[in-house]
């Protein structure tokens, strides 16, 4: 028998086993109880992680992309240690270190030098992540400029397709800002809720999951601590806890997270 | 063609270097009232706005009410700097209650302005090519003050002053508006194509033309019997170095 393209992946055979059958009953204790993040690999796409930071604790790798006009790809590589600029990519690791302690954190710093060629760095940031081997990617950055839409969709498309989780904070502009607008992403804005285990979800996207990102407590350079509002202090909020739901259901699928994260949100168990 | 071209780019040069003449008067004094009415709205110490220069490398600080706003106006910083830093190159806005614990800022803030705030909310102006700049406000004390509130009322105030900005661009970048919008119109594409590509090729107003057009048009606001009166005073050392020249 002929078979149409693509169809052979589903003869019995062949078809992959899911390693997380779902419906199961959802709570946290089945999401989430006694796990940490052990195992799993997270990026913070943003400007440097301080690893030095008590509240991150160290950090197990990283790379620094700078705008290099004169590169094939248009950017250059600094694989390495480096420094935060500005404190906002400590302050998202030292988040998601608090919900998931054991997890591998990596930082992508893609913000610092300057603004020209910010969308190929970016996207260099993501693709970074994605081949090497990142699970959870938190992204408190995006676009709104038009001639990037393509470039980003297509690699969120190749993370979502490599299972990779991509958090997005989405902008506090009414315009569609990229990579957050896209269907597969986690969007994330501030809710008014503080404590960090609970979260919301929006069944009208396309932001679809609220969690603390108000007057938050938040690590920043120097080893300091400020306090500060944004939206992009929420999205590693929810990298967090698919970081450490992950790491009790490895082989998670990104619809299936955003199935489990609906089932556990204050507005839906309510 | 090669005629057409050249009186294509002609008129670009032209177009772009008269365009400052021509930016709707009370631009500025929409910027102006837009961080005054922010400010107020606030109960805020200051607010002020910063643009980024053409080669994203510095923001400028065209307008400022309130607290230091004199010595604010007209300020310049490194774009990669900063909470404003990475706010422009993030695309996220920020607030932060106690900035004074942001390592380094009182002194950057206080050496520059006179004026330490103890809070910040930062948000990026953006229009549909891009981030261009930042809007601030200092140290905000309404009674009822809610983050999540201010964000969105500081929101609708950033998307009016970059639509403003963006406007007085678009003149000042005239000769690229001119031909991209011909462009547009063209029922030809070989005509289409060859204004969009004049568009892209448009010079930028040539800067003594270009500042004399701004006076021109500072002057206009000013007056009508003012403009004239310099414009005498203009044609008469004109006529003079004409004759001393001529001998």
């Amino acid at each position: 028998m002929t078979l149409p393209a693509w169809s052979e992946q589903f003869d019995d055979a062949r078809l992959s086993r899911v390693s997380v059958p779902l419906p199961e009953m959802v709570t946290p204790e089945w999401a989430w109880g006694g796990a940490g993040g052990a195992g799993v690999r997270v990026a913070v796409v943003d400007s440097g992680v301080d690893g030095s930071h008590p509240a991150v604790g160290g950090i197990d790798g990283g790379v620094a992309i700078e705008y290099a006009p004169d590169q094939p790809d248009s950017v250059h590589h600094v694989e390495g240690p480096h420094e935060d600029l500005f404190g906002h990519g400590t302050a998202c690791a030292a988040i998601i270190r608090s919900l998931a302690p054991e997890c591998e954190l990596y930082s992508v710093r893609v913000l610092g030098q300057r603004l020209t060629g910010k969308g190929m760095v970016f996207a260099a940031g993501l693709r970074w992540a994605i081949e090497h081997g990142m699970q959870v990617v938190n992204l408190s950055l995006s676009t709104g400029k038009p001639e990037y839409f393509g470039l980003l969709h297509e690699i969120v498309d190749q993370a979502y397709f490599s299972n990779v989780m991509l958090v997005c904070a989405v902008n506090n502009v009414l315009a569609p800002s990229y990579p957050a607008q896209y269907a597969s992403v986690f969007s994330v804005a501030a809710h008014l809720g503080k404590d960090p285990l609970h979260f919301d979800y929006n069944p009208s996207p396309p932001v679809e999951f609220g969690a603390p990102g108000i007057s938050v407590d938040v690590a920043w350079l120097e080893h300091s601590t400020i306090t500060a509002t944004g939206n992009s202090f929420a999205a590693p909020h929810i990298a967090g806890l698919i970081t450490r739901i992950l790491s009790k259901h490895p082989g998670m699928t990104p619809f299936q997270m955003k199935t489990v994260l609906s089932a556990l949100a204050d507005n839906v168990r309510a | 063609m090669d005629e057409m071209s050249n009186s294509l780019a002609g008129l670009a040069q032209l177009a772009a270097d008269i365009g400052p003449t021509l930016v709707p008067a009370g631009n500025e004094e929409l910027l102006r009232s837009i961080t005054e009415s922010a400010r107020q709205l606030f109960d805020a110490a200051a607010c002020s706005l910063a643009l980024l220069n053409e080669d994203e490398d510095e923001l400028h600080f065209i307008m400022a009410s309130g607290a230091g706003a004199e010595s604010v106006i007209g300020m310049r910083m490194p774009a990669a700097q900063g909470i404003a830093g990475w706010v422009l190159m993030s695309g996220q806005a920020i607030a932060i209650d106690d900035v004074q614990k942001h390592p380094n800022f009182a002194e950057d803030f206080a050496e520059s302005t006179g004026y330490v705030p103890r809070s910040l909310l930062v948000m990026p102006l953006e229009t549909d090519l891009g981030v261009i700049g930042v809007i601030e406000v200092l140290d905000r004390h309404g009674h009822d003050r809610s983050e999540t509130r201010d964000m969105e009322l500081l929101g609708v105030f950033a998307r009016q002053a970059a639509l403003a900005i963006e406007s007085g661009r678009l003149f000042t970048d005239l000769g690229r508006a001119l031909l991209e919008a011909a462009g547009k119109a063209a029922g030809s594409t070989d005509l289409g194509n060859a204004l969009r590509r004049h568009a892209l090729l448009a010079p930028r107003p040539r800067a003594d033309l270009a500042e004399l057009a701004g006076l021109w048009h500072d002057l206009g606001e000013v007056g009508a019997d003012e403009r004239l009166t310099v414009t005498r005073v203009a044609s008469e050392l004109l006529a003079y170095l004409r004759t001393h020249r001529a001998r």
